[in-house]
């Protein structure tokens, strides 16, 4: 990316009479980090500018940033000045302060300043190239050994402590016990795992938070007594680096367009719509969001439920029951597991993203048929997930278009996490490929990840959308979603997308850059098919937003991905995914991974997984990539991936004289992402 | 104690006759020599210690063959194809279409749909008519839809925590206004700690299975609600079926299945009731009281789904058992509906810390989605403060209840088998022939008691009513009361999926944010609507 390149639009750049007073001022900024005090008004002044120019764009409804009134304008982008004097962990100011030019829109800590052009990539597929099976890069034999015998000292232990715990305090155990006729709820055994291997875990998992799921997050710090079987709040908050939540677009922010169209929307149509879609629940902003889905990814309709969960489980049974097929990756998700179980369809499942392993599936079922009677399946629907979020895998599209034509199944994508995340246009999978959405059947996604929002979607041909809606358990039964749901769907959609002729042409609508569409890809959103009193500011309709966004994420994703090869890390997934797993092995070494990222001097919180949700020996931590990070932010979890692998001995990737000092790699990272 | 000594017995005799087998294959491995030193020197010194290496062997091995379903081509039903052969059969194979296309009154239902401008309310503007409408077919029970302070709350929140949440409850998706709120539900009914799911139709299918595994024997009631079948049927559990709301016909299950299990002397298993407070399908009430009573009497748990009695019934609105006045802690599990009581989204459990503590681990809608927005929880939890301090609301949510019945009641073409107290009123034809034929064939049937395996009612067989027409007079009556400007709607039914088809039925909701003459206004619409197209009929 050449440094010429235009500036984020994420930082606006107003040729506006600029006070020279102001001008002085923030050219002192230049130099290294000056009081918070400084950058605050500077930062107040510039967001004041914003809004000025912002306001002098004609509107044909009253400006949203009028109804932002709870809070002053200068907090809008800063946080308040007691966060700001306490800038030791670093994550309350930019590593660069902004110049005279730059101004940011967007609140540091929930989304994070970056100007650099150099840091932005495209998310798309190399064509020609071939699209990478989950490889299973092996540890040393060491590391597999003791990881075993990790677990065999678990067992046995809490084993041990089971046996002994029994006779001598079967008070602890009255509830694993059937007692007065009652079984228990769980058996001893069926909660050992819980009991033993998990509780020791506690700490990891369930940290209440508070606040945005930003950039970072307030972490309400919390002891625990007695081993983690109570968790006590102490009362104090930590803010952490973030790099756990499916923020992958940074649409997570209490601040800016969205959230000011959200508000908009609580106050002209309340927060529910009090009931389901057939009876009773149906709005306007349904009919609006549905379409909208519809363009964005690039079907001829779509459907919109309350939650992505639900969107597998309970439109799955409509479209199959007995007499039909599933084929599920072996690594889907526990609610595409949930639908098929309910739809009586029968399973198969083939080995992870191997297509070799579907096409001799395919031939063995299609040539056999339903089980002892032989008749030929009514339909087979093959369900996979566009990107796998424990393994970051990337789905074969290509070769499983390639089967499709020839076996004649039905594909299924779930775009769960692939949605917005992948793509040069953010849509997903078909987008990454280039390869027409059409050509899958059912494209279905959730708005939780991305989109910052809830619930989840599915988009097909109509015919099959209307027996859905008709059809599915949720059109009768289960709750429409609400408008503030709607509205953030909306309006973060739409400024992926650029709205085309956004009201007036505004002065930043030069910057924008022609958007290549490719015919699949309708390319913007036309403001009339969207709700009249949604008013975007004009870095968000112009799309430029959108699309920095996107850019950012790209080069995030590879950069984290390439900084941790080459520090020597065993990595799994795709290079441009956003969810990137590093390989831990030992159990012990998850708490200790966590705690050892969390108490250093910037926090960062991460994500680690092991036995049932990975398999026994590959415990893992996963990062999830964000646009709303900053490369200095990526920076600092290699730094810290670096110190904290050396201590635990996690570096069992590339050779030794093949990995990177940490100074080479964060010097050049932009070289590093884009190889 | 004894019963884990006795598990580990045949263990110990597998791993005895498998070892020699084992190390034949082991031997085969790569790097297995240095594994093998490694294993004879350390056995030298501590022969213990190889036994416990064994046992992890075989748990490797155990989890491994769980994870995957084996494939079936060990069946003897297997056909042996040749490539060409299979080649052909993949050309011969034609599909059926994933998603047939709706019939022409399928069709015209979905056009129908009512689809609301704005804000809904107690008088939306329809997008159909352009017009407002009287709302009798939203879930606004306590009126809490459109209040102020909740949607002043609500921005308020949004300004502190965004929209989403971004992850699941176990990985940074707990916040605070989360613990809030099911700290507010569960002091509002009084149990012990509350757990909250992200949708209301998708927590009692997961609440089921995360209690009931196979082998586990539910009861339940005929006229449950499809999200209860589905959670019954994803947790694999064994089930009986008592008539619906008889609970004398549960007395005479529960005996059946423990004289079954003494038969058998199987062991103790986990066993469940499963009802609802009011029914989705017909409004009828069930008598906790009694029920709890039964329920201590035979020893088992109760899953008491209140999606429609939470926030409807009661002084404030904490539902059954505050209508009847039973601590709420007798429930094991009281799951409710926050979309539906509270106006907002979502559902949640109610229970023991013990029982909440296990959701949390094992609710597969709560471990694996994404928790709600957080604004929505506050909403849910000023909806509570408002029904706390506000009983009117409940009185005069009853009062047009009272109101509406009242009217309805009068009407001699229609069956009402809602409760009286129902703020969900069910309105179905009553089939010219059946009125009297009804009461005798009621008094004929208790000879032959129903099947305790089957789900279907046991006059089942005696059904007469046409589906099919049923639905179109009552979508004719539905149009009919919009053109009169009142907005209600059919019981919509998943027809061909539903476990029993419940009779067409029309879904009156009633609400607090009517007053009672608006409320008599519109329910007299509806009236001359049921007479006029139920008169034509004949
Ligand atoms: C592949 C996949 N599908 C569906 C879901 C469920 O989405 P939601 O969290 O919106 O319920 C997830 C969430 O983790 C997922 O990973």
């Amino acid at each position: 990316m050449p440094a010429a390149s235009p500036p984020s639009p994420m930082a606006l750049n107003i040729a506006s009479p600029t006070p020279s007073m102001f001008k002085k001022r923030s050219s002192q900024t230049l130099a290294p980090m000056t009081s918070a005090a400084s950058y605050l008004s500077a930062l107040s002044q510039a967001d004041a500018r914003a809004r000025n120019s912002r306001e002098k764009t004609p509107t044909s409804t009253p400006a949203l940033s009028l109804s932002s009134s709870i809070t002053s304008s200068s907090e809008d982008t800063v946080l308040n000045e007691s966060d700001l004097d306490n800038n030791a962990d670093g994550l309350a100011l930019p590593a660069r302060p902004p110049t005279s030019e730059q101004v940011f829109t967007t609140v540091h800590t929930e989304f994070g300043h970056c100007a650099n052009e150099a840091y932005r990539l495209t998310s798309q597929h190399t064509p020609g190239e071939p699209v990478p099976a989950h490889v299973e890069q092996d540890p040393p034999y060491y590391i597999l050994l003791s990881t075993y015998i990790s677990y065999l000292i678990l067992i046995v232990i809490g084993h041990i402590r089971d046996f002994v715990g029994k006779r001598f305090s079967p008070k602890s155990y009255t509830h694993l016990m059937p007692r007065n006729g009652y079984a228990p709820l769980n058996s001893d055994f069926d909660s050992f795992y819980t009991r033993r291997l998990k509780t020791r875990m506690d700490e990891c998992f369930s940290q209440p938070v508070t606040g945005v799921a930003g950039r970072t997050i307030l972490l309400l710090d919390r002891i625990s007594p007695d081993y983690n079987h109570t968790q006590i709040l102490t009362g104090t908050r930590t803010r952490a680096l973030n790099i756990s939540s499916y923020n992958y677009l940074g649409f997570a922010q209490a601040r800016g367009g969205c959230a000011d169209a959200v508000e908009e929307s609580i106050k002209r149509c309340g927060v529910s719509t009090c009931g389901a879609r057939l009876t009773g629940g149906s709005s306007d902003l349904h009919t609006v969001a549905e379409a909208l889905v519809a363009q964005f990814v690039g079907m001829e309709d779509a459907l919109i439920s309350s939650m992505g969960f639900a969107t597998n489980s309970a439109y799955i049974p409509a479209l199959v029951g007995k007499g039909c097929l599933v084929i599920s990756d072996e690594l889907n998700h526990a609610s595409i597991r949930f639908g098929t179980r309910l739809s009586g369809a029968h399973v198969r499942m083939f080995k992870h993203n191997d297509m070799g392993s579907l096409e001799s599936l395919l031939r063995e079922v299609i040539s056999q048929g339903q089980p002892k009677t032989h008749r030929p399946w009514k339909k087979i629907l093959l369900i996979v997930e566009g990107l796998y979020s424990m393994e970051g895998t990337l789905l074969n599209l290509p070769g499983i278009l390639e089967l499709k034509k020839k076996y004649k199944f039905y594909l299924w994508v779930d775009e769960a996490h692939s949605i917005g995340a992948l793509g040069p246009h953010g849509r997903g999978v078909c987008d990454y490929f280039g390869i027409n959405p059409r050509s899958v059947d059912i494209l279905m996604g959730t708005f939780t990840k991305s989109f910052g929002a809830a619930g989840g979607y599915i988009a097909g041909d109509k015919t099959m959308i209307d027996h859905l809606r008709v059809h599915g358990h949720l059109g009768p039964y289960g709750e429409a979603m609400t408008p503030p749901v709607l509205t953030q769907i909306v309006a973060s959609m739409a400024s992926i997308m650029g709205i085309a002729n956004p009201g007036a042409p505004s002065s930043t609508s030069g910057a924008v850059v022609p958007i290549d569409t490719p015919a699949s890809h309708p390319g913007p959103a036309k403001q009339s098919d969207l709700p009249a009193w949604l008013n975007l500011p004009p870095q968000l309709s112009s799309g430029a937003e959108g699309r920095s966004r996107l850019r950012r994420l790209a080069f995030n994703s590879r950069y984290l991905h390439r900084g941790l090869i080459k520090l020597g890390f065993i990595t799994y997934g795709h290079p441009a995914s956003p969810i990137v797993p590093l390989l831990l092995f030992n159990p012990g070494k998850m708490c200790m991974f966590h705690r050892m990222m969390k108490d250093r001097q910037t926090p960062i919180i991460v994500v680690v997984v092991a036995y049932p949700a990975t398999p026994l020996v590959t415990s893992r931590v996963r990062f999830c990539v964000s646009a709303a990070h900053t490369k200095e932010d990526v920076d600092t979890v290699l730094r810290a991936c670096d110190e904290v692998g050396d201590v635990l001995d996690l570096k069992h990737g590339i050779k030794k004289r093949e990995r990177w000092d940490i100074e080479k790699i964060v010097n050049s990272a932009a070289e590093l992402a884009a190889v | 104690m004894a019963s884990s000594s006795t598990s580990l017995e045949p263990l110990f005799a597998f791993l005895a006759t498998s070892l020699s087998k084992l190390e034949y294959a082991f031997n085969k491995l790569p790097g297995s020599a240095v594994i093998q030193r490694y294993v004879r020197s350390s056995h030298q010194n501590d022969p213990g210690r190889t036994i416990l290496e064994l046992i992890l062997v075989i748990f490797a091995i155990r989890t491994l063959m769980q994870s995957r379903t084996r494939a079936d081509r060990a069946e003897k039903h297997f056909i042996q194809f040749s490539d060409k052969e299979i080649d052909e059969l993949v050309d011969e194979w034609t599909p059926e279409p994933l998603g047939p296309a709706l019939s022409a009154a399928e069709q015209a239902e979905l056009a129908a749909v009512p689809v609301v401008v704005g804000p809904n309310g107690p008088k939306p503007r329809l997008a159909s008519t352009g017009k407002t409408a009287t709302n009798v077919a939203s879930f606004n029970f306590t009126g809490l839809a459109g209040n102020e302070h909740i949607q002043q709350r609500a921005v308020e929140t949004l300004r502190k925590y965004g929209l989403g949440s971004c992850g699941p409850p176990g990985f940074y998706g707990t916040l605070d206004v989360h613990m809030d709120l099911e700290r507010d539900i569960a002091d509002f009914l009084g149990t012990e700690a509350a757990i909250l799911y992200s949708q209301g139709f998708s927590t009692i299918s997961s609440v089921i299975p995360a209690f009931c595994k196979r082998g586990d024997i539910i009861v339940a009631d005929r006229g449950i609600s499809f999200a209860i079948h589905k959670g019954i049927q994803i947790s694999r559990s064994t089930v009986r079926w008592y008539d619906h709301n008889d609970l004398r016909s549960l007395e005479e299950v529960l005996e059946s299945v423990e004289k079954e299990r003494r038969k058998r002397k199987g062991p103790l298993t986990r066993r469940f009731i499963i009802t609802e407070g009011i029914f989705e399908k017909d409004g009828a009430m069930v008598d906790l009281p009694k029920l709890i009573e039964i329920k201590y009497k035979y020893k088992y748990r109760l899953i008491l789904d209140e999606s429609f009695s939470f926030g409807t019934v009661g002084r404030t609105g904490r539902g059954l058992t505050e209508l009847y006045n039973v601590p709420a802690e007798k429930v094991d599990m009281l799951v409710g509906s926050v979309a539906i009581g509270l106006c907002s989204s979502g559902g949640f459990c109610a229970g023991s810390q013990t029982v909440v503590d296990h959701q949390r681990i094992n609710g597969p809608s709560f471990v694996f989605s994404a928790s709600m927005p957080g604004l929505l929880a506050v909403s849910a939890s000023e909806g509570i403060n408002i029904l706390r301090s506000t009983p009117s609301i409940l009185t005069t949510l009853q009062e047009n209840i009272r109101a509406a019945r009242a009217i309805l009641d009068r009407v001699d073409c229609i069956s009402i088998p809602s409760h009286p107290a129902s703020p969900i009123i069910h309105i179905s034809i009553r089939s010219p022939s059946s009125t009297s034929l009804h009461p005798a064939s009621a008094a004929l049937s208790p000879v032959k008691p129903s099947n305790p395996a089957s789900p279907l009612p046991r006059d089942a067989g005696t059904w007469d009513w046409d589906v099919e027409a049923e639905e179109r007079l009552l979508q004719d009556v539905v149009e009919e009361a919009l053109a009169q400007g009142v907005m209600i709607t059919k019981a919509k039914r998943l027809r061909g999926q539903e476990t029993v088809e419940a009779r067409p039925s029309i879904r009156l909701a009633m609400s607090s944010a009517l007053t009672k003459k608006e409320t008599e206004k519109a329910v007299t619409v509806v009236k001359n609507a049921l007479v006029k197209v139920l008169g034509r009929r004949r």
